[in-house]
């Protein structure tokens, strides 16, 4: 899911006329590392931030910095939607910022580390082209300052 | 499309995606499909198991020579207990007998919220308005007052946020008060059951409903989506 033949009419409609970007090719870079030696980021798009940050509003194209040792009790979502439960964040933002889990393949050895900040963007985005000239680019930048050599995209 | 400007500047990417037809036409460099609903990419909240394989499959992907890579995850694994989409306030009738007095229950709810607080270790989804919940009494009067039609605004609003916008804040806010408050007392609730409760049996229910009524009377596009944010 969310499989289009199990939602409400409404939002499969919603999902079908969005207007997903078409690409032909796709970039594509192999980390230079094991993924136990790899810094890594988490780059959400599920509109989180930490409390007190200024929220984002819907279409919202500028991101927001997460640093990595947040505590997990300070970290919120002002992507709300009537198209997806909130409870589930409510009970464990690692639902879809999992760094409680990646805390825990840092410290099994199984990942190398967690850059100092992750990054957040608002989430169902219809127009990207700032996000795509703009705030992503420099995002990167950032990140490769940063030393970071994988990033986890994860979605609301 | 994020993954993509990312990767395009030297940072090897692997995604979690929730809708496959849109990840067929993004083609971003490499993304796990998930069989959860939206608002659950990880799988299932204090799962850590499940949350583990969920990742695992998709740190597996930087493995690969090249891509685009989209992978399924695997499906005996999709949990299979839950609603696609919460249900609508439209969907649900309120109750014959509900509450008319917004203040006051807010002023209970926030009690079981602190009890949430407790046992969450101060999680929660509430801060939007930065207004704490010792002060929502405030909230709720500024939303009655709005439902009511009346020109009413908030100190706190910042000056660069839309007076929808925030109004949208304060709806947000509200729910969580009251969703998280609802979890405290009934921790095994799902978010339908919770949304079943707040839209069919809490005054806060029926004035949010008011407040949506007023926002999408409006002609102003912006006024229509916070109303539809807020509920359809």
């Amino acid at each position: 899911m969310p499989r289009l033949d199990r939602l409400p009419q409404i939002s499969r409609n919603n999902l079908l006329t969005f207007p997903a970007q078409v690409n032909d090719t796709t970039p594509f870079v192999r980390p230079a590392k094991p993924l136990a030696a790899c810094r890594l980021a988490i780059v959400t798009t599920a509109g989180l931030h930490r409390r007190g940050d200024r929220p984002f509003t819907p279409g919202d194209q500028t991101y927001r910095v997460i640093p990595s040792d947040t505590p997990t009790a300070d970290i919120m979502q002002s992507h709300t939607s009537i198209g997806f439960d909130r409870v589930p964040t409510m009970r464990d933002v690692n639902i879809s910022f999992p760094i409680d889990r990646l805390r825990e393949r840092v410290s099994r050895g199984q990942l190398g580390g967690l850059a100092p900040d992750c990054y957040s963007f608002m989430g169902a985005q219809r127009e990207v082209a700032r996000i795509e000239a703009e705030t992503g680019p420099e995002v990167a930048r950032r990140l490769l300052a940063a030393g970071v050599d994988v990033a986890l995209v994860t979605p609301t | 499309m994020l993954a993509r400007a990312l990767e395009l500047a030297g940072i090897a990417t692997t995604s979690i995606s929730l809708v496959r037809e849109h990840t067929e036409k993004v083609k971003p460099p490499r993304a796990l499909w998930v069989p959860f609903p939206f608002g659950m990419a990880l799988g299932r909240p204090d799962d850590p198991e499940l949350q583990h394989r969920v990742l695992g499959a998709a740190l597996d992907l930087l493995d690969e020579p090249a891509g685009p890579v989209l992978r399924d995850f695997p499906e005996d694994a999709e949990p299979g207990d839950q609603p696609a989409a919460p249900p609508q306030a439209s969907g649900i009738k309120p109750a014959e007998q509900v509450p008319d007095d917004v203040a006051m229950e807010t002023t209970q709810m926030r009690r079981y919220h602190e009890r949430w607080l407790e046992k969450s270790g101060g999680r929660t989804q509430l801060g939007l308005t930065g207004i704490p919940a010792t002060r929502f009494r405030g909230v709720v009067r500024f939303l009655e007052g709005f439902a009511d039609g009346q020109d009413v605004d908030m100190p706190e609003r910042p000056s660069d946020v839309p007076l929808p916008n925030f109004v949208r804040y304060c709806a947000d806010d509200l729910k969580a008060l009251y969703f998280e408050g609802h979890l405290a007392m009934k921790p095994s609730e799902g978010g339908e059951a919770i949304a079943r409760w707040f839209w069919g049996e809490t005054a806060a229910g029926g004035l949010l409903r008011r407040v949506r009524d007023r926002l999408d009377a409006s002609a102003d596009p912006r006024w229509k989506a916070a109303a539809f944010g807020i509920a359809r």
